[in-house]
């Protein structure tokens, strides 16, 4: 193999491995939960586009489907689907305790109008289908947002 | 034959009373005092204990309080006992815990590291 075909072929991978490195993160979401005195909260984090419409399921904290009728929202949305959330599903979380996904999202969910919501239930309390809904956008990395009722704080860092 | 029926009749009777006397002797009052033949079966209906066949609230899980009617919550009840939930809410299976499997290809996520979680 000659000098310059082995150069044409480094380029050419090279080309190919470059963006699709460029094309996602690793994003850390975190989630506080406030002291409500109760067990551990099922939460549905997913994403919603501009025009308020489900695109995807980002986790699910909780791992008995039966019980993913009370996250309303992410149900009606979804139907309750669980292949949804297959491979991004975690325990529930307890009251007070912070929970901290690491993912790798594309870099297309910021800066174009995507929301990300957080649907949360605890047993033997209310549902709360609205906890928390921030804009996905590269500014508010690292903002930390007030969630409704069991969430005491809600924040995505790049 | 109606000697025979005589006979029955008799002894029937002479039973009940032998019967009723004993009883009465067995059940008798606490100060000693022989007690009415009525006054026993009154005991005995006072003692049957009150069942009651329709489920309490309290052994229900993951009541809403809001908006749930108690046809749910029954349905989470006939789950619970289940080990395993695959059969529950009409077959709709658990999902596959993080790291056990992909995640979906939604659009959402890159191809780069599997989630990480950390609960403190």
């Amino acid at each position: 193999m000659t000098l310059k075909s082995l150069l044409a072929t480094l380029a050419l991978t090279t080309a190919l491995t470059l963006p699709g490195l460029a094309m996602a993160k690793p994003v850390t979401l975190t989630t506080t939960l406030n002291n409500y005195g109760g067990d551990g909260a099922y939460l549905a984090l997913y994403v919603t586009d501009a025009s308020g419409a489900y695109v995807g399921s980002l986790w699910m904290a909780g791992g008995k489907s039966k019980y993913y009728e009370h996250l309303s929202d992410w149900y009606r949305a979804t139907g309750g689907d669980t292949a949804q959330v297959n491979g991004i599903t975690g325990a529930s979380v307890g009251a007070g305790r912070t929970l901290e996904i690491t993912l790798d999202l594309a870099d297309a969910l910021f800066d174009a109008g995507y929301t990300l919501h957080i649907n949360a239930a605890v047993e033997d309390m209310r549902d709360s289908p609205n906890e928390v809904a921030v804009p996905l956008t590269t500014d508010g990395a690292g903002t930390s947002v007030a969630g409704r009722r069991y969430v005491a704080s809600f924040a995505y860092d790049m | 034959m109606r000697k025979t029926l005589t006979l029955l009749v008799a002894s029937t009777a002479l039973t009940a009373v032998i019967g009723t006397t004993g009883w009465s002797a067995m059940s008798a009052a606490p100060d000693g005092s022989p007690r009415p033949f009525a006054a026993i079966f009154e005991d005995a209906a006072q003692t049957i204990p009150l069942v009651l066949t329709s489920d309490d609230d309290d052994d229900r899980n993951w009541r809403d309080g809001s908006r749930r009617g108690d046809d749910d919550d029954d349905d989470d009840d006939d789950c619970e006992d289940d080990k395993d939930d695959d059969d529950c809410r009409g077959g709709a299976r658990n999902p596959a815990p993080a790291g056990t499997v992909a995640p979906p290809q939604n659009g959402l996520f890159g191809n780069g590291a599997p989630p990480q979680v950390q609960v403190n």
